[in-house]
This record gives structure tokens, C-alpha cells and sequence, in this order.
């Protein structure tokens, strides 16, 4: 299981201009898509879209303010276990160790301490950061943090993992080491991913499906599926082609 | 199943460890013992030697000698030790009911506008009285009992702590609680699960200070409320019977008990929480 549905999604702030004028900002209208179930999806689009935004309200972090969200065809009513998060902010608890971190989600299940642990060994252990068990986030560095947050949220068997820019607080080359241990833990895990970035050869990179976000208030404004082998190369004409194709699509402004 | 370990990134600490190494570990801590014990003793020596010279009154300035000889009468009779239990009995007794108090009103305060906006203009006016203060009013309320002191230290402490708990809650990154929520933390384990853990670097220091705030005002109000044990109460009537070697005596031992719960007890309560975290921002 794990296909998430958006239907109609809508999402606007109420914001004071003045004294007498409450301004309504539309971010997005009546945005739909699906993603299958083990499907790779990401989201592009300029900063300012509401991509991050659109995330947001699939984790159920913000109320929506018009539409739907369903996973495995039930409609979310708020943030739940059956979606994984990963944030840009990396968002980890300071006051816990790497594994403490890797369980937290697995404590709110109710799962007993040493099955917790257990499940919690087998998540470190995939992202490549056994033997870092017992550190605090503080001393590990940024790629390191993201893949306890990564961790953190597949520890749990969502259905859905929904990723927030989560390369995005990384330099360049800890950027393209990451995007390669995330293609490879897809690989192993199959989970649905639904993937928000602003870069656009990482979305050609990871992704089976590329959806461009554009326009005010933004909507989907192209859908291209990757058809490439993984592991892919950056440097393959096709691959460049759909990075051309992508880069188009952000430019041009929406009809 | 393992996926591409990160070599390239590694903890900075290592290497630094190493090179700190050569140091010697035993050397560098009598170093510092050194530098604190020496000039003690050189005080101590000068103390001793102008007083005996000077031929000042010991009613006015005791010799060390006769301060030692105090505190080890007072140790071997027994009041030292019921002075200390009482005194500190108090302490305890209404620090940890302020703290309770303060962390939960705090908490509150922190989380919920509708608290923050009843409660901040009351704090505020009320952290501008000091505690002691407010003796003439405890003592009309709870006469010359434990009660009129512990009163005020609850009420000093709880402002302190709701001081610090409040501004340490409100100022949790948002993404941690968002993170919590995502997580499936909501309602009431937000607070002990999020919100405590990650304002606890300002509790901590809160209960900090409300702990030295305290052992200032329990000293003196000793002297001002007739208890029948403590420190102050000890230092007030030696005062009566101008036995100066026994208020020197006590004074000592006020400085003495105090640093072992500034240095020993509330410092290693920071390094086992706050500091192991690496949150903190070095405090002393």
C-alpha cells in the first residue's frame, strides 16, 4: 500500500493590508495529482510557488482551505504515521542520539522499547550511520543529520514519504552523495515518494515522474515522466534533455 | 542492505581530541588545583597574621584560628550539623514546589496565548517586588513559623522559573514541533515529549537561578523570622552575644554549602542534560 491523492487542493492566507482591508493571498488553486504506489514523484517549481507549501498541507501540518487529500484512498484529517516527513530544517531533536531520534516516531506507534530498538538498529544501519548510534545531532554534520532524518521517518513504514527540500541546507557535494543514497534506499525500501525541490537535476535524477509547479496562484503547469535506467548519469544526453525540457517549463510563465 | 556509508563526512571532534591529548591530564588538573588552593591559603596566612599582630579585638575581627576552633565546636556539639539540615531542609522543601509550580505555569504561559496574555503583566509586576520584601506580609499571615519563610521562597523561586520557563518555550524552534507533530506527538505529550525537553537549556537555567536567588533570601530570612535552627538564625544570635568567631564561622559555612550546590549539585544537573546535547551556550 501507499499511493497519495491530492484533489483540488487549494490554499490561501488572509493577510491585513491596512486597516480596513483584510488581503487574500492565493498561493495555489484547485491543484490535483496522484502518486502511485513505489513511484518516485517531485515536485519543481521557483521559489514562492507553494511547493513546500503543498507538503506541508499532504503532511497535514497546515489546514487546508479547499480540497482533498487521501492516502490509500482515506482522506487525512491531520498529521498521521502513515506519512513519513522528512524537513528541510532537518528538524532533529537535539536532546536525543541518533537511534533516539530514529525511534521517536516508532514511540508514538506504542511499539515496546526493545523491539524499538530493534527496528530502529535496522533504519541506522540502512542509511549508513551505524556505529554513530550514540551521538547527538550536534556532532554530526549536515548530511549525516539528513540521513537520521530520513531514518527518522522510514523508521516508521509509512506509506508515504514525503520530502521537504531535504537537500536543501547541503553543499554541493554532500548534495550529490545524498541524492545517491536516497536513490539507493528507494531501491531498496519501494516506498511512495513525494519529493519537493527547486534543483533541477536532482528531480531528474530521482524521480520516475516530474511535476512543474508555475504561475500565481500556481498550479501543475507540466507533468514529464523520466523514462532513463537508474542508476543514472548526470552527464547522458537524454538526461540533459529533460533538464533542458524542465528548465523551459519553469521560465516560461503559466497560461 | 547497507547504503554508501559516509566516509567523506566525519565528526570534527576527532581529530582536536588528539592533539589536546598531549597535555597530560594529571598535570593540567593539579595545575588548577593549584592556582585555586595557593591563593586561599596565602588570604588565610595573611589573615591570621595581621589579626594576631594588630592585637584588633577578636569581637571585631577574630583570628582564623578561633573561626576554625568555632566551627569545629559547633561540628562536634552537633548544631552545625541540625544548623545545615534546617537550613537546607527549607531549601529543598520550597524550591522544589516553586519549581513544579513555575515549570507548569511556564509551560503554560509559553504555549497558550490566552495564559501568556493574562499572566505576563501580573509577572512582570510582581518580579519587580523583591521577595524579601514581602516579609512584614508573610509574617502577619503565617507568624514566626517555617511557613513564613518557605512562603517566600515558593513565591521567589516560582517567578523565576516561570520567567525563564515561559521565554525558553516560546522561543522552541517551531520546527521541532512541527517535527513532534509529524511524528504523531499531539495534546498533552507535546509538553513532555517536545516542548520540556527542548526549552529545557532556559529551565535549567531558570532553576539555577531561582537556587542562588533562594539560598540569598533563606540566609536572611532566618535572621528576620526567630526559627529555632539554621544558618541565618545561627549567625543572627551569635551576633546577640558577640560571639564574632561563631557569625564568621557560619558565614563560612554559608559560602561553603552554598558553592557545593551552585558548583556540585546544579552544575552537574546541566552537564548531564543540557550541555551533553551541545545546546547549550556555555553559561559559566
Amino acid at each position: 500500500m501507499g499511493e497519495l491523492r491530492v484533489e483540488n487542493l487549494s490554499k490561501s492566507y488572509q493577510r491585513k493590508d491596512g486597516w480596513n482591508t483584510i488581503r487574500t493571498l492565493r498561493v495555489f488553486d484547485n491543484v490535483s495529482f496522484a502518486v502511485r504506489e513505489g513511484e518516485f514523484v517531485s515536485i519543481i517549481g521557483p521559489s514562492g510557488c507553494g511547493k513546500s507549501t503543498l507538503l506541508n498541507l499532504s503532511a497535514g501540518l497546515d489546514p487546508v482551505t479547499g480540497g482533498f487529500v487521501y492516502v490509500d484512498g482515506e482522506q487525512i484529517s491531520g498529521p498521521g504515521l502513515d506519512r513519513g516527513v522528512v524537513f528541510q530544517e532537518f528538524a532533529l531533536f537535539p536532546w536525543l542520539t541518533v537511534i533516539g531520534n530514529i525511534e521517536f516516531g516508532l514511540k508514538s506507534k506504542g511499539i515496546p522499547a526493545a523491539e524499538r530498538r530493534k527496528i530502529a538498529q535496522r533504519y541506522t544501519n540502512l542509511v549508513g550511520l551505524s556505529g554513530f548510534e550514540k551521538y547527538h545531532a550536534y556532532r554530526l554534520s549536515g548530511g549525516m543529520r539528513q540521513r537520521v532524518g530520513i531514518a527518522r521517518a522510514l523508521a516508521i513504514d509509512p506509506s508515504v514519504l514525503l520530502m521537504d527540500e531535504p537537500f536543501g541546507a547541503l553543499d554541493a557535494q554532500t548534495r550529490e552523495s545524498m541524492q545517491k543514497a536516497l536513490a539507493d534506499i528507494w531501491q531498496t525500501t519501494k516506498k511512495t515518494v513525494l519529493f519537493i525541490t527547486h534543483d533541477i537535476r536532482e528531480a531528474v535524477y530521482l524521480s520516475d515522474r516530474v511535476l512543474v509547479m508555475n504561475g500565481r496562484p500556481a498550479n501543475i503547469a507540466l507533468e514529464i515522466a523520466i523514462n532513463l535506467a537508474r542508476p543514472r548519469n548526470r552527464h547522458d544526453v537524454e538526461f540533459q534533455e529533460y533538464e533542458q525540457q524542465l528548465e523551459r517549463a519553469i521560465a516560461a510563465p503559466a497560461s | 542492505m547497507s547504503v554508501s556509508t559516509p566516509t567523506e563526512e566525519r565528526p570534527a571532534t576527532r581529530a582536536v581530541l588528539e592533539e589536546t591529548r598531549t597535555g597530560g591530564a594529571l598535570m593540567a588538573a593539579s595545575g588548577s588545583l593549584a592556582s585555586t588552593v595557593v591563593p586561599i591559603v596565602a588570604i588565610m596566612l595573611l589573615w591570621e597574621v595581621a589579626v594576631r599582630l594588630s592585637h584588633v579585638p577578636p569581637a571585631i575581627l577574630p583570628p582564623l584560628s578561633d573561626i576554625f576552633a568555632a566551627i569545629w565546636d559547633m561540628a562536634y556539639t552537633g548544631t552545625l550539623w541540625g544548623d545545615i539540615a534546617a537550613t537546607l531542609g527549607r531549601l529543598v522543601e520550597s524550591a522544589v514546589t516553586g519549581m513544579i509550580i513555575g515549570t507548569v505555569i511556564g509551560v503554560l504561559m509559553g504555549y497558550f496565548r490566552l495564559w501568556e496574555r493574562a499572566l505576563v503583566s501580573p509577572m512582570n509586576f510582581l518580579l519587580a517586588i523583591p521577595g524579601t520584601a514581602l516579609f512584614p506580609l508573610s509574617m502577619i499571615w503565617f507568624g514566626l513559623s517555617d511557613l513564613a519563610i518557605v512562603s517566600i521562597l515558593i513565591y521567589e523561586v516560582a517567578l523565576t522559573v516561570m520567567l525563564n520557563t515561559w521565554t525558553g518555550v516560546k522561543t522552541v524552534d517551531l520546527s521541532l514541533v512541527r517535527a513532534g507533530r509529524a511524528f504523531g506527538v499531539s495534546g498533552f505529550a507535546l509538553f513532555y515529549r517536545v516542548l520540556i525537553p527542548a526549552a529545557l537549556p532556559s529551565i535549567i537555567t531558570g532553576y539555577r537561578q531561582a537556587f542562588s536567588r533562594a539560598w540569598r533570601i533563606l540566609v536572611v530570612a532566618e535572621m528576620l523570622v526567630s526559627v529555632s535552627a539554621g544558618l541565618g538564625y545561627r549567625i543572627y544570635w551569635a551576633r546577640e552575644y558577640f560571639n564574632t568567631d561563631v557569625v564568621f564561622g557560619s558565614l563560612f559555612v554559608v559560602g561553603i554549602v552554598g558553592l557545593l550546590i551552585e558548583r556540585v549539585f546544579l552544575r552537574t544537573l546541566e552537564v548531564m542534560t543540557v550541555e551533553r546535547w551541545g545546546v547549550m551556550r556555555s553559561l559559566s
